[in-house]
C-alpha cells in the first residue's frame, strides 16, 4: 500500500484541532491553526503536482474495510473534478483562519477547532469513494457549521443556525434513504465506482433522482429551497460565510456530478429540462433579489444563488462546454464570492455596518481595499480577463446548445449581475465620502493582504490562462459525459 | 425433573441466581452498616453485577434450554443481559453522590435495583409467556417502589401511584391475552404455540389474544397509545431511577417484544401492521410533544418515547437484520442516554436542581468539557454522524428498506428531523446563551468514570461500528 496522502490531507486538520485543545494562549491557537492550514495546503499542492491529468481513473486511492457486514469501506480517491475542489477547500481554509484573526475575539480556541474540523470534513466529502463515508462527512459538517453560525454569528444567529441546520438535515435524510435504496438495488455495496457501473431501471432512477435532488438542491441552493442561505450568510461570521459560499454550496453541485449524473444517467437526461428551468429561475430570481438589497452581505448572498444557477445550468446542459464551464464556474465562484465575503467582513470590522447606504467614497480612505474590491466585483460580473468570464462563457455556450430559453435567461441574469454589482461598487467606493466622518477607516494591512493576494492571483490566472485548470478536469469530464450519454440514451 | 436436569437448569440460570442471592445478602448486610459506610453498598452491588457478568460470559458458549422450556440462555439473552449489566452498573456509579444529596442512599435502594436487574434478566431469557410474566412483574414491582423513593416529594409519590395503577392494568391485559392463548392452543410456550396452530392463523380469538399481549408489552416500552404514564413517572422519579428506567426496563421490554412478535404465530397474524402504526404514532408523538418541553427530564421522557418508536421500526422490519438493528439500537441508546442523564444527575447539587433546560444556559463558558460531552450525547441522540446514534438509526433504516418498507423509512427520517430540533435547541442553550449562574456540578470520580465510558462508547461505536454490528448480528436468535 502506498503512502496514504489523502488520509493525511483530510485528517491533518483534525489532528491540528486536537493539538489546539491543549493550548491556552489565544495567539498560540491562531498561529497553530494557521500553520496547520498552510501545511495542509502545501500537501494539497504537492498532491496536485503528482496528479496525472491524462486519466479519468481515481488517483491516490486508499481502501480499507470499515463495516464489512454491510459492505462499507473506508475508501478515498480523487479524479480531476474532486482535485480542483480539494485544492479550493484547502486554500479557503487558510484564508478563513486569516479572516478570523481579529474578527473572532472570544472563544478563539473553540472557533479554530470548529474551523479545522469543518475543513477536514469538507475535504473528506470531496475525497470519499464510499457512499456511506461520503454521507458521514456530509452530515457531520452540520455540527461545526451550526456552532460557527450560532456561537460566533451576528444578532440573529440562533434563528439562522436553526434554519440552516434543519433545512440541510431534512434534505440529507431523504438522501440517506436514497442511498440505502441504491445500496439494495446496486448489489449491496456502497462503493461509488461500483454503483456507477450499475444499470438501474428507469423507475428506480427517477425516485432516486428526486431523493438526491432534495439534498443537493438545498445545499446548492436552488430556488425554491434557497431561503436558508441569506439568513445563514448574513448572520455567519466572515469565515463562516467564506466556507458557506466557497465550499458548502459547491457540494450540492458536486453531488450532482458525482452521484446524480453517473449513477442515474437516464433520469438525469430525462429531467434535464426541469433542471434547466430551475437553474434559469435561480439565475433570474437571485439576480432580481440581489438588485433590491441594501445589506452588503445579503447582496452577495443572493448573487450566490444567481451564480450557482449558472453552475447547475452548465451541468444539466449535459454537453462538454456546459459541464466544463459549470465546474470551472464552481471553482471561480468559490474564489470570487469567497473574496467578496472577505471584503465585506474586512469593512465590517472597521465600521460595524453592512448597509450600502452608509458607505460612499471609500476610494479616498482605503485605495488598496477599493482597488481589489473592484477586481473581485468585476470578476463576479464576469468581465473578460477575469476567471468568471471563461466559466460563464462556457456555460452560456453550453446552455444555448441545450436550450435557447435557458440560455437567454442566463444572459439576462448576467446583465442583472452587472447592474447590482456595479451599483453596489459605485455606491460604496465612489462618490462623496460618507463614512469617513464617523469612522476612521484604515486600509488593508499585511495579514489581510496575505488573505487577498492568493485569491486575486487566481482570478487573473484563470481569467488569462485557464488551460491548467481545464486540463485537470478535462479527461474526467469527458469520461463522465460519455458515460451519461451512452447509458442515458436508452431512454 | 432429574437431578442432572435440575443442575443443568440451575447452571443456565446461574447469573440470575448470583444476582438474586447477592441482593438477599446485601439486604441483610445493609442493616448492619453504620452511617458513613454507605459507599460499601455501591461497590458490593457493582461487584455482584460483575460476578453475574462473568458467569454469563462463561456460559455464553452454547444455547442452554432450562426449566422444561420456560427459560433459555442463548446469545440473544446474553446480549441483552450485558446491556442490563451496563445500565445497572452505570446507574450504581451515578447514584452514589446523588443518593447522598437526596438522602435516599439506604440499602433498599441498591437491593431493589438488583432485584429489578434480575427481573430483566429473566425477561431476556424467558421463552414462555408465564416466565415472561414472572420476570416482568419482578422488574416493575421494584421500579414502582424506586419511583416513589423520594418520600418527601409529592411529584415522586404521585408518579409512583400513577405507575402502579396503570402498570397493574396493563399487566392484567397482558395476562388476559395469555389466558386466551392458553385456551386456544393449550400451551403458553412460545415455540409450542406456533406448532399448535394448524388452522387459520387469523382466527379472531387468537388475533384478540395477540392484540392484548401486544398492548401489555407495548405499555412497558412506553409506546403510544400506552405512553401516558411515562412523562410523569420520568419526571417524578429520582433522576438516577429515571436514567435506569429509560434504559434497562425499556431494553428488557424490547427483548420480550422481539421474542414474542417474531414468533411464527404472531408473525403470521399480520400483527406487523399494528406494530407499524404504533411505531409511526409513537415516534410522531414523542418528537412533536418534546418540542415544547422546558423540563429536561420530561424532554428526555418524550425523547425516549420517540426513540422507542424508532426501535419499533426495527421490529416491524423483522428478520435477522431487523432484530439485530433493534439490539444494536438499544445498546447505543443506552450509552448515550446514560451519558446525558449522568450530566443531569451531576448538576443536582445544593439548591440547584438542573431540571430546567434554561438552567444550562452558558454552560460552555465555565465547563467547556462538560458542554462538549453534552454536545456529543445530544447530536448522537439526534442521529448526526459520526456518532453512534447515527449508525443505530442507519442500521434500522437498512433493515426497513431491505424488507421493502421504503415509505416507513421516509417517515422515520422525517420524524427524526423533527426530533433533531429539540436536541439542538439544548445545544443552543448551552453554547449560545450567556451564563446566568455559577455552576457547581457534583463531579465525583465515579460520575467522571461513567461519563468517560459513555462518551467513549458513543463516539467509538460511531467510528468503528463493525465489531458491535457483528456482535448484534451473531446474537440474533434463530437467525
Amino acid at each position: 500500500m502506498t503512502f496514504p496522502l489523502l488520509s493525511l490531507i483530510v485528517f491533518l486538520p483534525v489532528a491540528g484541532a486536537a493539538v489546539l485543545v491543549f493550548l491556552r494562549n489565544d495567539d498560540a491557537v491562531r498561529w497553530t491553526a494557521l500553520s496547520v492550514t498552510v501545511l495542509d495546503l502545501v500537501l494539497c499542492i504537492a498532491m496536485l503536482a503528482g496528479f496525472d491529468t491524462t486519466t479519468h481513473e481515481m488517483q491516490f486511492t486508499e481502501r480499507r474495510a470499515w463495516v464489512p457486514a454491510l459492505g462499507i469501506t473506508y475508501a478515498l480517491g480523487i479524479d480531476g473534478i474532486s482535485a480542483l475542489f480539494v485544492f479550493l477547500t484547502a486554500l479557503l481554509g487558510l484564508i478563513c483562519v486569516l479572516a478570523s484573526w481579529v474578527a473572532i475575539d472570544r472563544k478563539v480556541k473553540a472557533f479554530m477547532v470548529s474551523l479545522l474540523v469543518m475543513q477536514a470534513l469538507m475535504l473528506g466529502v470531496f475525497c470519499a469513494l464510499d457512499l456511506f463515508l461520503f454521507y458521514v462527512f456530509w452530515e457531520a459538517m452540520l455540527i461545526p457549521m451550526y456552532l460557527i453560525i450560532g456561537v460566533w454569528g451576528g444578532d440573529g444567529r440562533v434563528y439562522a443556525a436553526f434554519k440552516f441546520f434543519l433545512y440541510t438535515l431534512a434534505g440529507s435524510l431523504l438522501f440517506l434513504i436514497g442511498v440505502i435504496v441504491l445500496y439494495f438495488n446496486g448489489g449491496e455495496t456502497f462503493d461509488i465506482l461500483a454503483l456507477t457501473a450499475q444499470d438501474l431501471p428507469f423507475r428506480v432512477q427517477s425516485w432516486l433522482f428526486f431523493a438526491f435532488l432534495v439534498a443537493f438542491a438545498v445545499k446548492v441552493p436552488m430556488v425554491p429551497v434557497h431561503t436558508w442561505l441569506p439568513d445563514a450568510h448574513v448572520q455567519a461570521p466572515t469565515a463562516g460565510s467564506i466556507i458557506l459560499a466557497g465550499v458548502l454550496l459547491k457540494m450540492g453541485a458536486y453531488g450532482f456530478l458525482r452521484f446524480s449524473l453517473p449513477m442515474l444517467p437516464e433520469a438525469s437526461m430525462y429531467y434535464s429540462t426541469l433542471m434547466l428551468a430551475l437553474s434559469a429561475l435561480a439565475i433570474v430570481y437571485g439576480g432580481l433579489l440581489a438588485l433590491a438589497q441594501d445589506d452588503l452581505k445579503k447582496l452577495v448572498a443572493y448573487s450566490s444563488i444567481s451564480h450557482m444557477g449558472f453552475v447547475t445550468l452548465g451541468i444539466f446542459a449535459l454537453n462538454l462546454r456546459g459541464l466544463e464551464g459549470g465546474i470551472l464556474q464552481m471553482f471561480n465562484h468559490g474564489v470570487t464570492t469567497g473574496a467578496l465575503f472577505l471584503f465585506v467582513g474586512l469593512i465590517y470590522e472597521r465600521t460595524h455596518t453592512r448597509s450600502i447606504a452608509d458607505y460612499g467614497g471609500l476610494m479616498k480612505a482605503a485605495p488598496v481595499y477599493t482597488a481589489f474590491l473592484a477586481l473581485f466585483t468585476l470578476s463576479s460580473m464576469a468581465l473578460p480577463g477575469t476567471n468568471s468570464f471563461i466559466g460563464e462563457l462556457l456555460v452560456l455556450s453550453g446552455g444555448f446548445a441545450a436550450s435557447l430559453a435557458a440560455g437567454s435567461a442566463a444572459v439576462f441574469g448576467a446583465l442583472l449581475g452587472a447592474a447590482y454589482l456595479l451599483g453596489m461598487y459605485g455606491k460604496v467606493a465612489l462618490g462623496p465620502a460618507s463614512v469617513d466622518g464617523r469612522y476612521k477607516i484604515r486600509d488593508v494591512n499585511a495579514r489581510e493582504m496575505a488573505a487577498i493576494l492568493p485569491l486575486a492571483v487566481l482570478v487573473i490566472w484563470v481569467g488569462l490562462y485557464p488551460k491548467p485548470f481545464l486540463n485537470v478536469i478535462d479527461v474526467s469530464v469527458k469520461h463522465l459525459l460519455a458515460h451519461v450519454q451512452s447509458r442515458g440514451s436508452g431512454q | 425433573m432429574t437431578a442432572a436436569a435440575l443442575f443443568q437448569s440451575a447452571l443456565a440460570s446461574l447469573p440470575e441466581i448470583v444476582v438474586i442471592s447477592g441482593a438477599c445478602i446485601l439486604l441483610i448486610l445493609g442493616q448492619l452498616l453504620r452511617k458513613g459506610q454507605q459507599h460499601f453498598l455501591v461497590w458490593a452491588s457493582v461487584a455482584i453485577v460483575l460476578i453475574a457478568a462473568l458467569a454469563t460470559l462463561m456460559l455464553a458458549g452454547e444455547v442452554r434450554p432450562a426449566y422444561t422450556g420456560m427459560f433459555v440462555a442463548d446469545r440473544f439473552a446474553v446480549f441483552f443481559k450485558f446491556v442490563f449489566y451496563l445500565a445497572t452498573i452505570l446507574t450504581f456509579l451515578l447514584s452514589r453522590k446523588y443518593a447522598e444529596i437526596e438522602g435516599i442512599g439506604s440499602s433498599e435502594y441498591y437491593v431493589l435495583l438488583l432485584f429489578a436487574l434480575s427481573g430483566m434478566m429473566i425477561m431476556a431469557s424467558a421463552t414462555d409467556l408465564l416466565s415472561i410474566y414472572v420476570g416482568l412483574e419482578l422488574m416493575v414491582l421494584c421500579t414502582y417502589v424506586l419511583t416513589g423513593f423520594l418520600r418527601q416529594e409529592r411529584r415522586s409519590n404521585e408518579a409512583a401511584l400513577k405507575y402502579v395503577i396503570l402498570g397493574a392494568v396493563s399487566t392484567g391485559i397482558f395476562l388476559y391475552g395469555v389466558s386466551l392463548v392458553y385456551g386456544l392452543t393449550g400451551t403458553t410456550q412460545l415455540d409450542a404455540m406456533a406448532a399448535a396452530v394448524t388452522g387459520d392463523p387469523l382466527d379472531p380469538g387468537l388475533l384478540l389474544a395477540v392484540v392484548f399481549i401486544v398492548a401489555g408489552l407495548v405499555f412497558k416500552v412506553g409506546a403510544v397509545p400506552f405512553h401516558m404514564w411515562l412523562p410523569d413517572v420520568y419526571e417524578g422519579a429520582p433522576t438516577t431511577i429515571t436514567a435506569f428506567m429509560s434504559v434497562g426496563p425499556k431494553a428488557a421490554g424490547f427483548a420480550v417484544i422481539l421474542r414474542v412478535f417474531l414468533n411464527p404465530l404472531v408473525a403470521a397474524s399480520d400483527v406487523w401492521i399494528i406494530v407499524a402504526v404504533i411505531a409511526v404514532v409513537t415516534m410522531a408523538l414523542g418528537s412533536f410533544v418534546a418540542l415544547v418541553q422546558d423540563n429536561f427530564k420530561r424532554l428526555l421522557a418524550y425523547s425516549s418515547i420517540a426513540h422507542a418508536g424508532f426501535a419499533i421500526f426495527g421490529v416491524v422490519a423483522g428478520g435477522a437484520d431487523g432484530i439485530a438493528s433493534v439490539m444494536l439500537y438499544l445498546l447505543i441508546y443506552s450509552l448515550m442516554t446514560l451519558g446525558i442523564f449522568g450530566i443531569v444527575i451531576m448538576m443536582r447539587n445544593g439548591d440547584f436542581s438542573g431540571e430546567v433546560i434554561e438552567d444550562y444556559a452558558g454552560l460552555s463558558k465555565s465547563h467547556p468539557g462538560l458542554a462538549l460531552l453534552m454536545l456529543l450525547y445530544l447530536f448522537s441522540l439526534a442521529g448526526i454522524p459520526p456518532t453512534a446514534g447515527f449508525f443505530a438509526k442507519f442500521y434500522v433504516l437498512v433493515a426497513l428498506v431491505e424488507r421493502g418498507f421504503v415509505m416507513l423509512a421516509v417517515i422515520a427520517v422525517l420524524l427524526s428531523a423533527v426530533a433533531a430540533y429539540f436536541y439542538i435547541r439544548i445545544v443552543m442553550v448551552i453554547y449560545m446563551r450567556e451564563p446566568e449562574r455559577v455552576f457547581d456540578p457534583a463531579l465525583t470520580p465515579s460520575v467522571r468514570a461513567t461519563l468517560a465510558f459513555t462518551a467513549v462508547g458513543t463516539l467509538g461505536i460511531g467510528l468503528f461500528p463493525a465489531w458491535f454490528l457483528r456482535l448484534a448480528q451473531s446474537s440474533v436468535f434463530g437467525g
